[in-house]
């Protein structure tokens, strides 16, 4: 071999000793390196930690400017706490305030599209459990998105949401305030209706086929605030089929009809069966707007105060 | 075994069934989510709803109000998805051909959401445009399904894959159109419900049935040789266009008046008419009313089922037809 | 019974049929040999009227073929076809059976009357299949099954038959068999049958007259004596063949000559 060879193959030789016993060093390194930068920024020093009602532990920027939500709710609890301006997509069925309809949006909240999110580049986006995103959820975390997801089972859980995305957003003041004034209207009504008897209501979500609101759904809280007793509050679920035959023996003395909002003209008509019901025989069928029952966001208290109204007239004089 | 089936056969085959489904018909009604009195209801029944039988107005109502007419509506749904399915079985001359499997009812389906986008308050429109619907289906699935040697199994299975497939589609397409609200009735679609009679339409809807079931069994003999090969039928004097044409129309129609009625539920057309086969024999003129009561006694039951098994909740009547026709469909791929 | 004069059948753009006359009489076996493509099975769809001719007419007992409707026709005119698609379980007597269709008076619905029963009764025996007259279709050998196809044909009384390559599917031993029972047929109850068939031997044992087509065209006609003549044959087969008379029957025998490739 020729003397230049020779040390060619010295100098690999060495390079490559010195590459083995730095290998082990190197991996333990970047281990530790990659373990440090949180999973949905990287390399950033301001980041925190919330934790979501998934129980899922999220890092996110320090200061958050541009949020995704993919549920009408949380749409409208983004632009109550005064966060508009930093929501750049929205679902196509967001369509409360007025000024979110001006959002891009992304898709439904059934089936959100992962492209126009990634190009929106966010860096959070808000989900709601009702709408089942679990895998989506993971779509989103392998493109180091931030996912929070929110799941309010009351009105309680409606006001953690709201300080949950006023925190989010930079936005804690004004959401404290906001709690604090939807506590207030709640605690107003539940003191009107707190000496009367509690109407045993029906709540139909939808005609045929029947669907109601069950034990796990928030508007049942709702109602209970308002001063009725939802008959099928011992329903398992949240939004359950129901058997006409069980809302016909149930003889609810007040039925409610989600109806007016995204509804549009559906469900304004009491299903066939509950024809003969005490509530239709007695007039009391009362039609609410359905964004006000059917949405965890500050229009829930809206509900709560059209409910009882309804119910305990008397008791708002 | 019996070398063929005679009249006598049957005459006493289809007064069973027909006992079966009375049967059904009484003792189903006396389960659902609220508990009836045994006694005083059996009583209201025999009596055809005289209120002296001892039960509340509350109880009275459940019976013959929301209880009877939904079995009703099942034993039409039944017979009718049965009997079409005996009637594609025999027009594509393969035991595995199904409404639900080949994507008519999907077709079906997307004219009652048509109906119901644009024309929403006549319900007349809605078994008129599922008719068109299964119709326009049925003629694609067809011609798809034709090759040298008819529809051989893989061909049609592949033929309604493409079919229902498509539809979906459509389907999908349609309900982003709807309001967000119906789009929770998207189980409806692809699961059927029986929970929504209308009173107007029920009427309709069982007509339908019987007139549907007795025009393919004045056919049978005609379809027995269709059965076998549409060359040997035509050979043999079978006016095949014109038979063809009954059978692509009265299916079409009963496959359109269930789906609008109850959307669909699937496997019916697929369990009941083979085990109609299985144990009367192949003649059309036997297994095609058999097929019909069967049909009518099979979703009674499966609605019964849905109805109670999770009360006061309810399951979608076609969760169950599938749980029971899914595993016998594998069956019966792996015996063809 | 069926004449057809200066038939000519044309589709997919090209002629399969030019101007066949032929002409089948009680009593008569007619056989139509030719190499692949000459237009055998169209011609025999068109005596059935499953194919429309383009020009020239056939007449059914004198009356026009398309004016007939389908029940006349199948009860006049029976096929025998090569096999039968049997995706439904059936047994052997609902098969039969399936032949007394046209006879229905209620074609829908009708049940079979004694009568119908009767003659199944006698086809089957015909064909030796009342042993198996209970048993299932497809649980038959190829060779029972073509005579189930062949009772079937028998079973609606029809004095023409035609059949299309009634043989190609059977053994040996049952290939003369069935062709006997056509020969028997015609000779009993002067019906007149027409075979489509590549085996030109069979067709020399049975068939009172062969017509030979090449292209559509009917090339020579005849009887067997006349059509098998080594000439003739060379032309239309483009092979090299040998005719001498069979030992046993003494009409013509026809063997094909080929170059040698085994070892000698």
């Amino acid at each position: 071999m020729q003397p230049s060879q020779h040390s060619r193959k010295g100098v690999q030789a060495l390079l490559s000793r010195t590459s083995l016993k730095l290998l082990p060093a190197c991996t333990l390194l970047l281990t530790l390196a990659c373990a440090s930068i949180p999973k949905t920024v990287p390399d950033g020093p301001l980041t925190r930690t919330l934790t979501d009602d998934a129980g899922r532990r999220v890092v996110m920027p320090a200061r958050v400017d541009r949020v995704i939500s993919l549920a009408p709710n949380l749409t409208e609890i983004v632009f109550a706490v005064g966060g508009g301006a930093q929501l750049v997509g929205r679902t196509s069925y967001c369509d409360y305030p007025p000024e979110a309809k001006s959002v891009a949006a992304v898709g439904d909240t059934m089936h959100p599209s992962l492209e126009p999110i990634i190009a929106l580049k966010p860096q959070v986006v808000l989900i709601s459990t009702a709408s089942q995103l679990e895998v989506f959820t993971q779509q989103l975390q392998n493109q180091n998105i931030a996912a929070f997801v929110t799941d309010p089972h009351d009105l309680e859980g409606v006001f953690r949401s709201i300080e949950q995305v006023g925190e989010i957003l930079g936005k804690k003041a004004q959401a404290a305030t906001l709690v604090q004034t939807l506590r207030q209207r709640t605690y107003a009504v539940e003191q009107a209706v707190k000496q009367k008897q509690p109407v045993r209501v029906f709540y139909q979500l939808s005609g045929e086929p029947l669907y109601t609101a069950g034990r796990d759904s928030f508007t049942t809280d709702l109602m209970r605030r308002a001063g009725a007793m939802s008959v099928t509050a011992d329903v398992p679920g949240a939004w359950p089929k129901y058997s006409s035959e069980s809302a016909l023996a149930a003889k609810p003395d007040a039925i409610i009809l989600a109806t007016g909002g995204s509804m549009g003209s559906a469900n304004s008509t009491v299903i066939e069966a509950l024809r003969q019901s005490p509530a239709v025989l007695q007039g009391r069928v009362y039609k609410i707007n359905d964004d006000h029952l059917t949405r965890p966001g500050p229009r829930a208290v809206d509900g709560l105060e059209e409910m009882a109204r309804a119910l305990h007239p008397d008791a708002f004089k | 075994m019996m070398n063929r089936v005679t009249l006598r056969k049957t005459v006493i085959s289809c007064a069973l069934l027909a006992a079966a489904l009375l049967f059904a018909v009484v003792f189903m009604s006396l389960l659902g989510s609220e508990p009836l009195p045994v006694r005083s209801s059996l009583c209201a029944l025999a009596s055809f709803g005289s209120t002296s039988c001892g039960l509340t107005s509350d109880q009275f109502d459940i019976l013959f109000q929301i209880r009877l007419p939904r079995i009703v509506l099942a034993a039409a749904v039944g017979g009718s998805l049965a009997t079409a399915g005996a009637g594609y079985q025999a027009l594509l001359r393969n035991p595995l051909a199904e409404p639900y499997l080949l994507g008519i009812s999907n077709g079906a389906a997307v004219g009652t959401m048509i109906a119901l986008v644009f024309f929403g308050a006549n319900e007349w429109t809605r078994p008129l445009l599922a008719f068109t619907g299964a119709l326009l289906a049925t003629l694609a699935v067809y011609r798809l399904a034709r090759g040298r040697a008819g529809a051989t199994p893989e061909r049609l299975i592949l033929a309604g894959v493409i079919v229902t497939t498509f539809l979906s589609s459509v389907i999908v397409f349609v309900t982003t159109l709807m309001d967000a609200t119906r789009i929770r009735s998207f189980t409806f679609w692809l699961l059927g419900d029986l929970s929504g009679t209308s009173k107007a339409m029920l009427p309709v809807t069982i007509i339908i049935a019987i007139a549907g079931a007795l025009t393919l069994t004045l056919n049978a003999r005609s379809l027995n040789l269709l059965m076998l090969g549409e060359r040997d039928a035509f050979d043999l004097g079978v006016e095949v266009g014109r038979v063809r044409v009954v059978v692509f129309l009265v299916a079409s129609l009963l496959v359109g008046s269930s789906v609008a009625a109850s959307g669909s539920v699937g496997y019916v057309g697929l369990v009941v008419p083979h085990l109609a086969r299985l144990s009367l024999g192949s003649d059309n003129r036997i297994s095609i009313p058999a097929a019909a009561l069967g049909g009518a006694v099979f979703v009674i039951v499966a609605d019964t089922i849905a109805r109670t098994v999770i009360a006061p909740r309810e399951l979608p009547v076609g969760a169950i037809t599938a749980l029971i026709g899914a595993p016998l469909f594998i069956y019966l791929l792996k015996r063809a | 019974m069926l004449d057809a004069r200066d038939l000519t059948i044309a589709y997919d753009h090209r002629i399969a049929v030019a101007d066949i006359t032929l002409s089948l009489k009680p009593g008569e076996i007619t056989a139509i040999i030719g190499p692949n493509g000459a237009g055998k099975s169209t011609l025999l769809k068109s005596l059935n009227s499953q194919v429309s001719p383009s020009s020239g007419s056939i007449l059914l007992d004198g009356q026009p073929l398309e004016r007939l409707n389908r029940r006349t026709i199948s009860r006049r005119i029976a096929v025998v076809a090569q096999e039968a698609e049997l995706r439904f379980p059936v047994t052997v007597l609902e098969f039969v059976l399936g032949g007394r269709f046209a006879w229905a008076t209620n074609a829908g619905w009708g049940w079979e009357t004694e009568h119908d029963l009767q003659i199944a009764d006698a086809v089957l025996r015909e064909t030796e299949l009342s042993e198996l007259s209970g048993r299932l279709m497809n649980e038959l050998s190829g060779g029972e099954r073509q005579r189930a196809l062949m009772a079937r044909a028998l079973a609606t009384e029809a004095p023409i038959l035609l059949l299309d390559e009634p043989t190609a599917n059977l053994d040996l031993s049952h290939q003369a068999t069935l062709l006997a029972l056509v020969r028997n047929r015609c000779d009993r109850k002067e019906a007149a049958a027409l075979v489509v068939t590549h085996d030109i031997n069979l067709a020399a044992q049975f068939a009172d007259n062969l017509i030979l087509m090449k292209q559509g065209r009917a090339v020579h006609t005849g009887t067997p004596e006349q059509v098998l003549q080594p000439q003739i044959l060379q032309d239309v087969f483009e092979v090299t063949v040998l005719v001498d008379a069979h030992p046993v029957t003494g009409g013509p025998r026809v063997t094909p000559v080929h170059d040698t490739y085994r070892h000698s």
